[in-house]
């Protein structure tokens, strides 16, 4: 061996070996979730793993709250996709005056705390009676998934070329025409890739559940630390039901990890 | 896309056509696309503006006021500004102002570092090196509830398996959340193991954009791989990483998840960082004028920093 490939083989063992110990505390999660309860303070890695935790986790009440999840998700998701493609086109194929302020617009409501906006959802919600709803947390979803749709999908409709539109405009069909039957098509993997993001983002929120809801929409995430609050620390239990939140953001990360950083800088990054 | 010229509404239309028909045709072409415009973007902005400029104006407004749910009339606007005059002599609102600004040039300094040095390693064209790469995304795609419960594991002495080994190797330790001086430093290490990989993804990006023949001249001419970095990597990707400074910076303002589950904002205020004192005193203490102003000071940092990105988001390597 050469030292070339010497010094290759080096640098592929140090990453692996990195990539090993900065995953250690999420792999012991892991771990964890699988040990019987009667070993669960044990630090051996010899056991015999069970899916008990897992039973204990998902009754009734942790199983609903993975819907609600689900559902504020999915309907934040599919509404910020309606409202926002459309907007992300328009942005990306004209000028007009006053763009450059609702882009900034659309960056601030990226980067602003969330608790300025959930005092004004808080006072309004109890008047309207949307408080602790599915809905509720749906239409709070939408302060960002809104502004991510727009400023990521206006980079994927960027990079389509105009002269195919203007050729569907030259045979006739109008604008939304030449949208629906050029642009969107050719646009669709970057639309998948939004849409999944949102619904990681929706997914993982734990500050706007704590707040907005109780009982009757309580998330996965506010199930969790429920569990630890009424169950005296149930530690094999806490860990299930945290790898059963963490799954779906998983595979979904896989689907997406090329678009990661255009959708987390969402705004701040002129393409 | 800034240079693209503008498009003329109506050149499509026009092209090849002289007769007044044609001109007709034209208007009316311009005046649908025009329409489109307008339908493709109300809904959108509209709703934004119901979701987010309501609440922002809704927010101001009980910002001036000391609205708390048991009392009435507090609902008053004959003081409007008590409130900030009340955060700035509250030495436990300064506190949380510096205990921000502590935690966050800890992470930031550390994610920089982290994820610079992860990305200069990982930088190579390979298989493998892409696939770790993926793997290093993990702690940053995490719901945050669940990076939390994976810290508390490792925080908490009884289950800990890093208490475990320091037990072991005979070094045991307290508890390091439930120690004022060092609940800081175990937020900070949290924290950044789950947003270094912002930074190398960003570090990573930068390092693909960098030109190749400065680099081979610099290597014919002697210089080491330290030197290399120094002198011809580093000058290229200086920007992109003081963009992803920025980001960190924002988002490091609205830390909840870490704080609120490992040290709920103690011991005795140790980590209780500005956003989370207005958590506390909005929804524990239900002092909700009081926690409006705070979220309003929030809201006038990130809005500057904000303004900070756009201006330093055109000078970056990712610009061309």
């Amino acid at each position: 061996m050469n030292s070339r490939t010497v010094r290759a083989w080096t640098r592929y063992a140090i990453a692996v070996a990195l990539l090993g110990v900065v995953l250690s505390p999420a792999l012991w999660l892991v771990l964890m979730s699988f040990r019987p309860n009667s070993d669960i303070m044990a630090t051996t890695l010899a056991f015999r793993p069970t899916l008990h935790n897992y039973a204990e986790a998902w009754t009734g009440e942790f199983r609903a709250s993975f819907e609600h999840s689900l559902s504020a998700s999915l309907a934040s998701t599919l509404f910020a996709l309606l409202i926002g493609v459309p907007a992300a086109y328009v942005l990306a194929r004209w000028r007009f005056r006053g763009q450059h302020q609702v882009a900034m617009w659309i960056l601030v409501t990226r980067m602003a705390p969330p608790i300025a906006f959930t005092i004004p959802f808080f006072l309004a919600y109890t008047s309207l009676g949307l408080m602790d709803t599915v809905a509720g947390l749906a239409v709070i979803y939408v302060t960002f998934n809104l502004a991510l749709v727009i400023w990521t999908m206006k980079g994927f409709f960027d990079a389509v070329p105009r002269s195919l539109e203007e050729a569907a405009w030259i045979d006739g069909a109008g604008v939304w025409g030449a949208f629906a039957r050029v642009a969107l098509p050719l646009a669709a993997p970057g639309l998948a890739a939004t849409g999944i993001l949102c619904f990681i983002l929706s997914w993982n929120d734990f500050f706007f559940a704590l707040i907005l809801t109780r009982t009757e929409a309580m998330t996965a995430p506010v199930a969790i630390v429920n569990f630890m609050q009424y169950a005296g620390f149930e530690w094999g239990k806490i860990a299930a039901g945290g790898v059963s939140v963490m799954l779906p953001v998983l595979i979904f990360t896989v689907l997406v990890r090329r678009y990661l950083v255009s959708g987390l800088t969402a705004g701040g990054v002129k393409e | 896309m800034a240079t693209e010229p503008r498009l003329d509404l109506t050149a499509v239309a026009k092209t090849g056509s002289r007769g007044a028909a044609n001109r007709a045709e034209a208007r009316g072409w311009a005046r649908e696309q025009r329409r489109a415009l307008r339908w493709g973007l109300a809904p959108a902005l509209s709703v934004l503006a119901l979701v987010t400029l309501a609440p922002a104006v809704w927010l101001i407004v009980t910002s001036l006021t000391p609205l708390t749910p048991t009392e009435p009339g507090s609902f008053d606007f004959s003081e409007p500004w008590q409130n900030y005059q009340q955060a700035f002599t509250s030495p436990e609102f300064v506190r949380s102002v510096w205990v921000q600004i502590e935690l966050s040039f800890v992470t930031i300094v550390l994610q920089l570092l982290l994820g610079l040095g992860i990305a200069l390693l990982l930088d190579k064209p390979s298989k493998l090196l892409d696939t770790v790469r993926t793997g290093f995304l993990v702690p940053m795609v995490l719901p945050p509830i669940v990076v939390a419960i994976i810290w508390k594991v490792i925080y908490t002495p009884a289950i800990s398996p890093l208490h475990r080994l320091a037990v072991f190797l005979g070094v045991p330790f307290h508890s390091l959340i439930g120690n004022a001086d060092t609940a800081i430093w175990a937020i900070a290490a949290a924290d950044t193991w789950e947003w270094f990989p912002f930074t190398m993804l960003m570090a990573l990006a930068a390092l693909q954009m960098v030109p190749k023949e400065p680099q081979e001249a610099a290597r014919i001419d002697g210089a080491g791989p330290v030197q290399l970095f120094w002198h011809v990597r580093l000058p290229y990707i200086r920007g992109t990483l003081v963009v992803a400074a920025l980001f960190r910076l924002i988002d490091s303002i609205k830390a909840f998840p870490l704080i609120y589950l490992l040290t709920d904002g103690g011991p005795g205020g140790a980590t209780q960082v500005t956003n989370y004192y207005a958590f506390v005193q909005t929804f524990n203490f239900a002092y909700w004028g009081y926690g409006s102003a705070i979220a309003m000071l929030l809201v006038a940092g990130v809005f500057l920093f904000s303004l900070l990105i756009s201006r330093a988001g055109g000078g970056m390597a990712l610009d061309e």
